[in-house]
């Protein structure tokens, strides 16, 4: 046997296997090359002495989604304790908002939720024009509908293809990314760019529907609603995705209200909650949808990363409705609504919410008088949902860790800003 | 000061009191005493305001009174008010936006339309503290999530955040220096020898 031996371990310096302070005495005989350690008490009916392990997850980890660190003590396979380290994506976008004038303020808006563009520009002009009094046309809100809803379903494809990679399934996220693509093109088409668009303006939006992109879009609500239950049947039903989802990562109700969760995951906390229908904004009041929300009588329980995910795919479904409902009601007329070149909205203040894919995006603005706002706040959704992780991921596998994390569906544009 | 006068050119906002405000202010004036400072009940943002040592008391009381259930803390932000011409204090505002889950979403909402009107039931509870010794006590204990936000605040805005220990930044290095959303700050020409150019206009 040529094996190199390997170097004799002092008896006093061997970390002992065993709990206690004290290592008991081992002998170290080197048999055939391989150290062998003859313990003097028998293992059985005693704990092995761990340790706890604190390291990094990210900011380059995949299954973060983006820059995000969380410092994890572990002990073994176990979760003792994290703390997410965020901040690597500041923007200073609010800074932004107080320093340009108000129009140029929405193109940065993009930039937070970076994945659901058009939903923020939305609820940003909604703010401004709510500050200086500004009506839109119908028409131009019918537009912002529709794009929005369009943002959600690419927004929840890309959330729940991205998941499946997360928990080791490659194949759905390919097939989602194929229609995701398909919308992207769509939206390409009418904004000039595939991720951020700058398509909603203060007063209405950039340009109006041809009629090829209706056709196109009736074309991507088809396909979409054609290939949905087969992502729900590669995921949903597939056996091992249920056992790395039920039951794993359980935010109740009381805890997304305590930490602010909202969105989907509040949703699937088993709360008959959306922005759109109970406290509707723009002309979310003219649609019929339901709010899917988690129950009992679906795999996994209520609040769930099984039943996150189950709420997405069920919203991707009432966007579909929405969108139908928003193209046939669409009246005739402007875009675009009167807009003073300079906008300069009296002192005041205003705080607006709307409903985007990963939660309840608010605006807080204050204005003086001035062409730029005095303080422009947001909430971005995933900055509360990211928080919870802290309680729910306690005491968890590490693997548990990141379904959870990626169940939660954070665009970390938004939590830094 | 009782309420702020409506600037000319807006619709007069009189008729349009909110109801889940209104509940909240009458909750607090008549269980907290001496609590609210100020308040403005109606318009398209209606606020309370109320001292930096009864807000602990206010929010919790929100919270688990049966007719406001205000139970989640959505938003803390702050405002920096400095003294903008002589005689005025400098102050910064904290300002809380509370939304309720559990209570039904009150329909007289949904026909009130246009850019002036309120048609969102939260509810803003505002504290103004000098702008020298700008302390609030924290509410992380009453709202969980208030973390983050408090620290965010203390990151941007320098309010400190009394009875939770030391506040870490949150989207800073610790060692950035000043508050970058308060009006005075001044962006350094460099951090750790990086130089650091703002872009044009900005």
């Amino acid at each position: 046997m040529s094996e190199p031996t390997r170097p004799t371990i002092p008896a006093a310096r061997a970390p002992s296997l065993v709990s206690g302070g004290e290592p008991h005495h081992a002998s170290v005989t080197p048999v055939g090359g391989v150290a062998e350690v003859h313990e003097q008490q028998p293992l059985v009916g005693q704990d092995l002495r761990t340790e706890e392990l604190v390291f990094n997850m990210g900011p380059q980890h995949p299954a973060t989604h983006g820059v995000l660190r969380v410092v994890i003590k572990s002990d073994g396979e176990f979760v003792q304790g994290l703390q997410p380290h965020i901040g690597n994506l500041h923007r200073c976008c609010e800074k932004i908002g107080e320093s340009v004038p108000y129009y140029q303020w929405i193109p940065y808006v993009d930039r937070m939720d970076y994945l659901a563009a058009m939903c923020n520009e939305h609820i940003a002009c909604m703010a401004v024009e709510k500050a200086a009094g500004i009506e839109v046309p119908e028409r131009a809100e019918y537009c912002r509908v529709i794009v929005a809803e369009v943002q959600r379903i690419l927004s929840h494809l890309f959330a729940m293809g991205v998941y499946g990679l997360d928990l080791g399934a490659f194949t759905p996220f390919l097939h989602q990314f194929r229609e995701r693509e398909k919308g992207l093109d769509l939206l390409d088409h009418i904004s000039g760019g595939r991720l951020l668009y700058h398509y909603v303006r203060i007063g209405g939006v950039k340009r109006d529907f041809t009629q090829e992109w209706l056709d196109e879009l009736e074309a991507f609500l088809a396909a979409v609603e054609q290939r949905l239950p087969e992502y729900n049947t590669l995921l949903l039903s597939n056996h091992i995705f249920q056992q790395r989802t039920a039951g794993v990562g359980v935010i109740d109700r009381s805890a997304c209200v305590r930490w602010g969760v909202t969105g989907p995951a509040l949703r699937a906390a088993g709360v008959d909650f959306d922005v759109r229908r109970d406290a509707p904004y723009g002309v979310y009041d003219r649609f019929e949808f339901a709010v899917p929300h988690g129950h009992s009588g679906i795999a996994g329980v209520v609040g769930d990363c099984f039943q996150r995910h189950w709420v997405r795919t069920q919203e991707v479904e009432q966007s579909l409705r929405i969108v139908r409902q928003a193209l046939k009601q669409m009246p005739q007329g402007p875009v675009m609504g009167k807009v003073p070149k300079s906008l300069k909205p009296v002192a005041g203040e205003v705080y607006v919410r709307g409903e985007n894919p990963r939660g309840e995006l608010a605006v807080y603005m204050v204005t003086q008088g001035e062409d730029k706002a005095w303080r422009a706040r947001c909430r971005g959704p995933s900055f509360s949902n990211i928080a919870v992780i802290t309680e729910t991921a306690k005491g968890t596998l590490l693997a548990d860790l990141v379904a959870a994390i990626g169940s939660l569906d954070i665009v970390l544009g938004e939590v830094d800003r | 000061m009782s309420t702020t006068p409506s600037p000319a050119g807006t619709p007069a906002p009189a008729a349009l009191v909110d109801p889940v405000t209104e509940r909240a202010h009458a909750l607090l004036a008549a269980r907290l005493p001496g609590v609210v400072v100020a308040q403005e009940l109606a318009g398209r943002h209606p606020w309370i305001r109320v001292t930096a040592a009864g807000l602990r008391d206010a929010l919790r009381l929100l919270r688990d009174d049966p007719t406001t259930q205000l139970e989640c803390c959505h938003l803390i932000s702050g405002v920096d008010w400095p003294a903008r011409k002589p005689g005025e204090t400098a102050e910064l505002e904290v300002v809380y936006h509370l939304v309720s889950y559990a209570l039904p979403y009150d329909a007289a909402y949904k026909a009130r339309r246009g850019p002036q009107a309120k048609n969102d039931p939260w509810v803003a509870i505002k504290v103004r503290v000098p702008r020298e010794a700008p302390e609030v006590p924290s509410v992380m204990d009453l709202f969980t999530g208030a973390d983050w936000h408090e620290r965010e605040t203390y990151d941007l805005l320098g309010v400190r955040f009394t009875g939770r220990g030391f506040v870490p930044r949150i989207l800073l290095p610790e060692d950035w220096p000043g508050y970058p959303l308060r009006k005075d700050w001044e962006t350094p020409t460099d951090y750790h020898g990086i130089p650091i150019v703002p872009p044009e206009g900005l």
